[in-house]
């Protein structure tokens, strides 16, 4: 039989699922034969969870501005050639600043739009103020209406050209560019609530910027009385999707915390996220989450209960989530 | 520059471009500063931190070579700092100055839960002060940062075991400290030497 010694070195690595699957497999056949070790196992997770709890500081404004100013004559835009970037994947180039004098000269069409924001009540800062404005458009644009002065540096791509016609001289380039916008408004602005779905459904489909938009919606809809269910329901989607355990274990605490929206939608997401998320950590905090709408009396439905009552009785599953469900269980008042 | 993956980033600035830096800061700082502020429980050395693992991430770009992953040498670079700065500040209270340990303003939180938090708050902070630095360094990048063994063991300069070992010790104690749980632990203490 191995040493308790060297099962319990394992631990923290079975708690950060990092243990290859055969000393997995033997520490936990040791934990479930090892009265000592069930012990020891249970204090480690509680103590993991609690270490959990402590919050994640804001970086102050003022460091980022001392570190830029520190090395700002080398951070200063610098004004580059009009010219197309050779590497493919010169994207977004937020704070370049490709100015288009005069928005007013846009005609065409719209693309497809994705999201559309209405003028009120959010307003947009530094740009010409437009009676709508698209943040997915086509423009055409009088070259005397562009500055000769290329600043910054512009992200293009997706260049063509179309050649002079015999009746006249004009030649044409298009291209795909993105600009920087900043929409301002209240949390509660649909506008803004809209833009914030968007941004939570598919920034970047990449996780780590996902992360931190979770972490702004929750601190920014943490003060506000009720959260439109719009953001609770992108929240709800990312549980539902997103590829990265990280991201999922937000998204549910984030759940959590703005439960005042809670709707049926966003109950189903944390009962399937409990019942099908193949990592522990996400069930826990959909049981937490679960567990936190039956103490407040919130809205449940049968199948709530049902998996609730599953897992509180499932011998496999972890041992915090079973006792997780189990205090759902005793917060439910019967009806 | 948001799209553009940190090595292609860091290419930028190895061109002596230094126009990534806001992005690099953005994707990074918050855990370098919470990692800084969590080891060394003092906010004003937290941010000097980040300020300055940012300056030296730019000014020693030609040392970062594209096959590391850029959190891995950052996180060098932070621990490093906190390790300078932790012998310092021993130095100086040796001399007979304090050491200031100073908390972030707190959250717009309602004063119950505000307590609440703080306490708990104060409760961990406390423990992993119980820790060595070898021990804070080694759980606070597995537990907080979500870094395996083996990049752990590149930031601090050892051996994967010897990362094994802090990070089971540290668990030992934080164990004891957070939930009074001391089962087993001198047994174990005692068979890692």
């Amino acid at each position: 039989m191995p040493d308790c010694d060297s099962m319990r070195e394992n631990m923290p690595l079975l708690l950060t699922e990092s243990l290859d699957p055969a000393r997995r497999e033997l520490t936990h056949q040791h934990i479930e034969t090892c009265p000592m070790c069930v012990a020891e196992w249970s204090a480690y997770k509680e103590t993991w969870s609690i270490l959990d709890t402590l919050p994640e500081l804001d970086v102050p404004a003022r460091v980022k501005q001392r570190f830029l100013a520190e090395v700002s004559p080398a951070v200063t835009p610098n004004v580059v050639p009009f010219r197309r970037r050779s590497a493919p994947r010169w994207l977004a180039q937020a704070a370049a600043a490709v100015i288009i004098a005069g928005g007013a000269f846009y005609g065409g069409h719209r693309m497809t739009p994705r999201v559309e924001l209405t003028p009120t009540p959010a307003t947009l800062v530094n740009v010409q103020p437009a009676p709508f404005y698209s943040i997915a458009e086509s423009r055409v644009l009088p070259a005397a209406s562009i500055s000769p002065q290329i600043e910054g540096r512009p992200d293009i791509q997706n260049v063509q050209f179309t050649d002079a016609s015999p009746s006249n001289d004009q030649i044409g380039v298009s291209f795909d560019i993105t600009s920087h916008v900043t929409v301002t408004g209240r949390p509660t602005d649909k506008s803004m609530v809209r833009l914030l779905r968007y941004v939570l459904e598919n920034e970047d489909k990449q996780s780590p910027s996902r992360s931190r938009a979770i972490d702004w919606v929750r601190s920014t809809y943490a003060h506000v009385g009720n959260p439109d269910p719009e953001i609770t329901e992108a929240l709800a989607n990312v549980l539902r999707n997103d590829d990265n355990q990280g991201v999922r274990i937000k998204a549910a605490d984030t759940l959590r915390s703005l439960q005042s929206t809670m709707t049926d939608g966003t109950r189903d997401a944390l009962v399937e996220a409990l019942k099908n998320d193949p990592n522990p950590a996400v069930r826990l905090k959909a049981v937490e989450a679960l567990a936190k709408l039956a103490r407040s009396g919130g809205n449940m439905d049968p199948d709530m209960v049902d998996t609730l009552r599953k897992k509180a009785s499932q011998g496999d599953e972890n041992v915090y989530v079973r006792v997780k469900a189990a205090e759902a269980l005793s917060s439910i008042q019967p009806k | 520059m948001k799209h553009l993956s940190d090595q292609e980033l860091m290419s930028i600035v190895q061109a002596g471009d230094f126009a990534p830096a806001s992005e690099i800061y953005d994707r990074y700082s918050s855990r370098i500063y919470n990692f800084a502020y969590r080891f060394l429980k003092n906010s004003e050395a937290a941010e000097d931190a980040t300020q300055e693992v940012f300056v030296k991430m730019l000014k020693h770009a030609g040392q970062f070579h594209g096959g590391a992953k850029l959190s891995t040498w950052l996180f060098s670079i932070t621990a490093n700092w906190c390790r300078d700065y932790l012998r310092k500040a021993e130095n100086r209270s040796k001399d007979g100055e304090d050491v200031l340990i100073t908390l972030p303003a707190p959250a717009e939180l309602s004063p119950e839960r505000h307590l609440e938090r703080r306490e708990d708050e104060q409760r961990i902070q406390k423990a992993l002060t119980l820790l060595s630095p070898d021990q804070r360094e080694a759980i606070l990048l597995s537990r907080y940062q979500g870094l395996s063994y083996a990049e752990i063991a590149q930031i601090s300069g050892c051996s994967e075991g010897a990362v094994k070992t802090r990070v089971f010790r540290a668990m030992e104690v934080l164990k004891k400290a957070l939930t009074g749980d001391a089962r087993g632990g001198d047994r174990c203490l005692t068979a890692i030497p």
